[in-house]
């Protein structure tokens, strides 16, 4: 049972589903002038932050996926933009020795920002039009600053999901060899 | 910088996601199968969220919502008051129309089964329009039944689970939806046919509550933000109220039983869809006959019903607010607001209504 919990499969399907009933009932309502927090999308950031750029990309498509079930959007469409941003932001942080809290937030701030671009972007690329609209900018500035607060709390908890030991964690990142 | 396993690993994810996007879009079965599989899963779980953070959501509309809800109150009040006579008028016309609409045999929004639902969920994203209901196929709701409320379209059914669905809202970029713009016609003739037929509609309610209606809508100017459709078609409902019979069955037959069809508001069709929840919803594609004449601001836009329509002629979608003109041959732009109010839905109906033939 306990080598079942542990794997990072489980674990990630925990938080992700925790996430998401986070982001459909409260973060639904508790709106910033009609715009909504994305917890799965700090989520993504914040696995990509633990566990770097391929397991960030994992857990970010993961996330995604989930999410894009219920959802009326096509399938694939979160999961893609999400799981880009997890790499990106395994790839970001992987480019810094230290990672302070200060640069989890700001990691978390600028791949929100990047991801509410994307997506309307990746959308409209798909054939869903309308959501490019200037409203975007508004969407993410609020949602880059909220996360900026939510992914150093999430950077924790995805280590968790990802299993990652403290000895791992506080060796320097694979990137830095490459 | 990259190494090849990593790069293989992110194009994989991605090809993976467009893999997806392509099978979704084309409507793939297995697709529908495992998202309705995940929301059978997904539901208790939800249910049980809910639950807890709901007293927390109900918080925080009360703080930052609280100076709203009470100017709204007060706005409210003010509008039953001017509706009350409009509402009384209105009544015995809808029943006049339905008793002509059933003579003639066409269908109308009386015919139709519908269950009333509850918004119990809204939309996690920032981008699509969309609110959940605590209905689903095992209430008999289907993919694509319109939902309205008592203001008017609310919206459309676009996933259906066992006990709950997801509702496109009518200001969804991918709704859209056939329409007919009513012109209303000038509220002169309305003073005219009150003070004629005050001698057939001797003692009904009617003729003691249509001059004050009447009143009230031709002193008032029709401004492109007036907030008060109903008001509006007050015009229209009091124009055809006394021409149709208002009186009680057993009066014999009178001329008044003669619908004229000059006074009844010019239709023609078009398309509706939605822009998204910060831009208005466009009406497009209006031909114009020479009946229809020049589209005016304050127009009414209903649903056009017809055999592939997903919804019944007649549903109140809103009133015309701004005309953009554009050149060629594509016509007129119509920016439309709501009648229903999108952002605050508590309770709404599903019209357990089907195309004859699938769109």
């Amino acid at each position: 049972m306990i080598e079942f919990i542990n794997r990072p499969v489980v674990r990630l399907t925990l938080i992700g589903l925790i996430a998401l009933v986070v982001q459909t009932t409260l973060l639904a309502d508790l709106q910033f002038d009609g715009i909504a927090l994305q917890i799965m999308l700090a989520m993504s950031i914040g696995a990509g932050i633990s566990g770097g750029s391929e397991r960030g990309a994992l857990a970010g498509f993961m996330f995604g996926l989930m999410f894009d079930l219920v959802l009326s959007s096509p399938l694939g469409l979160t999961a893609l933009v999400y799981g880009l941003v997890g790499f990106l932001a395994g790839y970001a942080n992987s480019l810094a020795v230290a990672n302070p809290w200060w640069l989890n937030a700001l990691i978390g701030a600028g791949g929100s920002a990047a991801a509410t671009f994307a997506y309307p972007v990746v959308a409209t690329w798909v054939g869903v039009d309308g959501w490019l609209t200037t409203r975007v900018i508004e969407v993410a500035i609020v949602v880059a600053l909220a996360n900026a607060l939510i992914v150093p709390l999430a950077a924790p908890v995805m280590r968790w999901g990802l299993v990652i030991k403290r000895r791992a964690r506080l060796a320097p990142p694979p990137e830095i060899f490459a | 910088m990259f190494s090849m396993s990593r790069r293989r690993a992110v194009v994989l994810l991605a090809l993976s996601s467009i893999l997806l996007i392509t099978l979704d879009l084309q409507g793939n079965a297995v697709v529908d199968g495992v998202r309705r599989a995940f929301g059978t899963v997904f539901q208790p779980l939800q249910d049980a969220g809910r639950v807890i953070t709901r007293p927390i959501g109900n918080a925080w509309r009360g703080i930052t919502q609280y100076d709203d809800l009470e100017a709204e109150n007060e706005r409210l009040q003010d509008r039953i008051d001017q509706q009350e006579g409009a509402f009384i008028a209105a009544l015995a016309t809808a029943r006049d129309a339905q008793e002509l609409l059933a003579l003639n045999g066409i269908d109308d929004l009386t015919g139709i089964s519908s269950i009333t639902a509850q918004v119990v969920g809204e939309n996690p994203t920032n981008f699509s329009q969309t609110v959940e209901i605590n209905q689903g196929s095992s209430d008999g709701l289907r993919v694509g039944m319109p939902v309205v409320n008592a203001a008017g379209l609310v919206g459309k059914v676009t996933e259906v689970f066992a006990n709950r669905s997801i509702v496109m809202l009518a200001t969804d970029v991918s709704y859209a939806i056939p329409i007919q713009v009513l012109n209303l016609p000038e509220p002169e003739p309305v003073v005219t046919t009150t003070t004629t037929t005050v001698p057939t509609t001797t003692t009904t309610t009617t003729t003691t509550t249509t001059p004050t209606s009447t009143s009230t809508t031709t002193t008032t100017p029709l401004s492109p933000l007036s907030p008060s459709p109903l008001t509006s078609i007050a015009p229209v409902v009091t124009s055809i109220a006394p021409v149709l019979t208002v009186a009680p069955p057993t009066t014999q037959p009178t001329p008044s039983s003669v619908v004229d069809i000059n006074a009844l508001p010019a239709a023609e069709t078009g398309a509706f869809r939605g822009r998204g929840s910060d831009r208005a919803p466009i009406v497009e594609f209006v031909d114009q006959s020479s009946r229809f004449g020049e589209i005016k601001v304050g127009a009414v836009v209903i649903t056009a019903g017809g055999s592939k329509s997903l919804a019944p002629r007649g549903i109140v979608i809103g009133r015309v607010v701004k005309i953009v003109e554009r050149s060629g041959t594509s016509g007129a732009v119509l920016e439309v607001r709501l009648t229903a109010r999108l952002s605050t839905l508590n309770f709404v109906r599903v019209l357990l209504y089907q195309p004859a033939v699938s769109p």
